[in-house]
């Protein structure tokens, strides 16, 4: 493994989900690429799927219908740690740290309780007309 | 396109359905279609050959969790061969291994189907 002294930061707008998902993939590929971290790394691998879900969520409802500004992200690596940040001007999102793994045969439900359980922290905010979303990984 | 599907019918009668790509919230919708078209065409025994799937994400195992329900509804069966670590990583978070019993290989999953 690598040391990951060297300064990481990727920065992109996020404008529609296919290629809003792809640009998250990729930014996770260059921090692997920055840590030395192979496809398999365990740490690597949950920050991707959490990013992924709460990526998802932010592009999905963080823009209905497109009509709202581009979703700004923001990933750092400081010390071993990821951090990513994603802003969206969509609806407030209601009662997101409640919600529980949902029963097994549930065909939805599932990412926000798994990006929170994949995370060291996962922190979510209403501030003024945008949504901030904070997720922050020891890798 | 985040994800591709190729299907294909085998010697015992049942499909086998080859995702390509990420099987996530924009893939899910190829992986939904493709089962609908296997169950009109009578094969109720599918494999979901999941070795060409780089990622899955929640919607995307919820489309695996629509397929089975669907496919039972119609007496039939289905089963998971090859996936990937993070495929594995994923079912093992949510339990759903012990919903889909997944197999190594499409050889290994076709056998006794």
């Amino acid at each position: 493994m690598r040391s990951s002294a060297e300064p990481f930061e990727f920065h992109a707008t996020l404008s529609h989900l296919d290629e809003g998902l792809e640009t998250l993939h990729e930014s996770v590929q260059k921090l692997r690429e920055a840590t030395g971290r192979d496809k398999n790394d365990r740490n690597v691998m949950h920050f991707e799927i959490a990013l992924a879900e709460i990526g998802a969520n932010v592009l999905t409802h963080g823009r209905p219908s497109g009509e709202h500004p581009p979703v700004e992200y923001i990933l750092k690596l400081d010390h071993d740690t990821a951090r990513a940040s994603l802003i969206d001007a969509g609806p407030p999102v209601d009662d997101f740290l409640s919600r529980a793994m949902p029963d097994p045969t549930s065909e939805a439900g599932r990412g926000l309780p798994m990006a929170r359980w994949l995370l060291d922290e996962l922190l979510y905010k209403r501030d003024g007309e945008v949504n901030k979303w904070r997720l922050v990984k020891h890798l | 396109m985040s994800l591709e599907v190729q299907t294909r019918q085998v010697d015992s009668g049942a499909t086998v359905v080859a995702p390509t790509g990420r099987l996530d919230v924009a893939g899910a919708p190829a992986l939904k279609d493709a089962i609908s078209e296997a169950l009109k065409s009578g094969q109720a025994k599918v494999v979901i050959d999941m070795e060409g799937v780089s990622f899955v994400d929640s919607t995307g195992l919820g489309s695996v969790i629509a397929a089975l329900k669907q496919i039972r509804s119609s007496q039939g069966d289905l089963r998971l061969a090859a996936p990937n670590q993070q495929v594995r990583v994923v079912l093992e978070l949510t339990t759903l291994d012990r919903v889909f019993p997944y197999y190594s290989t499409v050889e290994e999953a076709l056998t006794g189907f």
